[in-house]
């Protein structure tokens, strides 16, 4: 049995079958499991301006590039293990660097909620066992957390629910868009304009004070109604809804004010996104965005990837296992052509294409072993299945600590 | 020979709104080759609902090229399988839909994925290819 990495349920019963030192067969895992599992077809090669070269002159390159730059940023790190993202955390100390991950542009506002205990969350198991609402909002949880409602939300017997999905379980779906876990949520989808999620939480806060809210009364009301219900409710609050509220996050903290029994869970993608929001939390009193200073730690949105790179305030960029070129608005990622970009992953990238330096790392969970962070904050094991030709990344970055 | 006159006539535009959204074979071909043909088919698409289609004059499967002042790409034309209520057009979270996202951020660092205003046209250009959104 292996955990698999393709999204943030960590999914601890996955069989794989070896053959050759590779993956034949995977069992239980998701279609999107399964392809991360089998791995990718481009794996990378240690490279200096694109030419092969050994690793350890590619290490040696990276370690040049870092020490002579004056502003350096870390950034990526949700493919990475507990151990090498506390590395990661250590080197850009070291270096005086700026640090930041994907939960910058993601959740990382909601997670940060969570570890200052904004608002009620609960385990996966809890959710399993307990849950009799589950209200999926801007989260399409069938394409991008494929098992989640197989494992933990709707369809399983718990403790509580032994009716599962027939009976004893209730799910809405609230989207601008109906998703493929819209589609499950039968009866039961609030469909919303584009960004309308601020004015639907209002109407909808009205609705649970008794007030006849101005916005689609009849359906707010009888929503409100269910909410009210609910024994041990649960609101999946997908990045849909948190990209359309990120300059209020505020209120989804004053919804859940008014729905004791609901509980929220923020849905992460990659797979330790939450860790390195919980290992720097627990480092520094912050969940990104931040810059070493002579010890000092400095949180500021300047230092975000989004706004360091559009206001060229970085003069070379570490990414692990992540792909910043690909995810990020091309409008904003001009800037990375102009300086050294070092890259760390066991894939060929669109931003391993642009690096100057790229440092290949075995698949963690696969290759490597280590530990990550579970969406609802359980610390889970990954096992390696079968050997690499190169270090994990907790490595590479613990060879870059030792020598700069 | 005559001269083609309908090459010298641009397709009329049309304003268009684009949200994203995760679509799980995406995501699979993604994991295994992102720089694949199955990506690119997956990827390099707009999903529009058919009474929208109607009113711009567009079929499923036409090509069309998506712009403004951001970027522009081509891509292939979807039409969604379900009851769309109109006014807003799907495109799937990847290099393609992110060439269209815009820099305003307000300083906030999180830039409007959800939310892209475009115009749209009919083309007979290829499918912009992954290599050329690089920076
Ligand atoms: S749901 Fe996520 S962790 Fe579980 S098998 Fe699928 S991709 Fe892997």
């Amino acid at each position: 049995m292996i955990t698999c990495t393709g999204c943030a349920l960590l999914c601890e019963d996955i069989e794989v079958i070896i053959e050759n030192n590779s993956v034949k067969e995977t069992r239980n895992a998701c279609r999107r499991g399964a392809a991360r599992i089998k791995g990718c077809v481009n794996r990378m090669v240690p490279s200096i301006d694109q030419k092969p070269v050994d690793i350890d002159i590619s290490l040696k390159k990276a370690i040049q590039i870092l020490k002579n730059a004056k502003a350096p940023m870390l950034f990526g790190f949700g493919n990475s293990t507990n151990e090498a993202q506390k590395k990661a955390i250590q080197l850009a100390k070291k270096i005086n660097a700026a640090l930041d991950d994907t939960s910058s542009f993601c959740q990382g506002h909601l997670i940060e909620k969570v570890l200052h205990n904004k608002f009620r969350t609960c385990s996966l198991d809890e959710i399993r066992n307990k849950a009799d609402v589950l209200v999926y909002w801007g989260s399409d949880a069938q394409d991008s957390q494929p098992r989640h409602l197989s494992r933990f939300s709707y369809f399983p017997r718990g403790e509580l629910r032994q009716r599962g999905y027939e009976e004893d379980r209730l799910a809405i779906a609230i989207d601008v868009r109906e998703s493929n876990t819209a589609k499950i949520c039968k009866g039961h989808f609030y469909r919303i304009p584009l960004k309308g999620d601020r004015e639907f939480i209002l109407a909808l806060m009205d609705a649970l004070s008794g007030k006849v809210p101005t916005y689609d009364p009849k359906k707010m009301l009888e929503l409100a109604a269910i909410l009210k219900k609910a024994e041990f409710g649960v609101i999946f609050a997908g990045i849909g809804l948190t990209y359309s509220i990120k300059d209020d996050i505020d209120i989804l903290v004053a919804l859940s004010d008014k729905l004791p029994n609901f509980h929220i869970m923020p849905m992460v993608g990659h797979y330790n996104m939450r860790g390195f929001n919980e290992n720097l939390f627990n480092e520094t009193g912050f969940v990104n965005r931040v810059k070493f200073s002579e010890g000092k730690t400095i949180h500021d949105d300047k230092y975000s990837i989004v706004e360091a790179l559009k206001e060229n305030t970085v003069d070379a960029l570490l990414v692990v296992g992540s792909d910043p070129v690909s995810s990020l608005p091309r409008s904003i990622i001009s800037h990375l052509a102009s300086i050294p970009v070092i890259c760390i992953d066991p894939c060929v990238t669109m931003t391993s294409k642009i690096a100057i330096v790229n440092i290949p790392c075995a698949v963690s969970g696969i290759e490597s072993s280590g530990t990550a962070i579970r969406m609802d904050g359980k610390v889970v094991e990954l096992k390696k299945a079968m050997a690499s030709n190169y270090p994990d990344d907790e490595n590479v970055l613990k060879r870059l600590l030792e020598v700069i | 020979m005559g001269m083609d006159i309908g090459k010298f006539l641009k397709s009329p535009e049309h304003e268009i709104k684009i949200t994203t959204y995760r679509d799980i074979f995406q995501i699979e071909a993604l994991e295994r080759d992102r720089f694949g043909e199955d990506y690119r088919k997956l990827s390099a698409c707009i999903v529009i609902g058919k009474n929208d289609m109607q009113k711009m004059g567009i079929k499923d499967r036409d090509r069309v090229l998506i712009s403004n002042k951001y970027g522009s790409v081509v891509v292939d034309v979807k039409e969604s399988k379900k009851e769309e209520p109109g006014g807003v057009a799907f495109m799937v979270n990847s290099p393609w839909s992110n060439a269209l996202v815009s820099d305003v951020t307000g300083g906030k660092g999180i830039p409007e994925f959800k939310e892209i205003i475009a115009k749209i046209s009919l083309t007979k250009e290829e499918i912009t290819s992954i290599e050329s959104l690089r920076v």
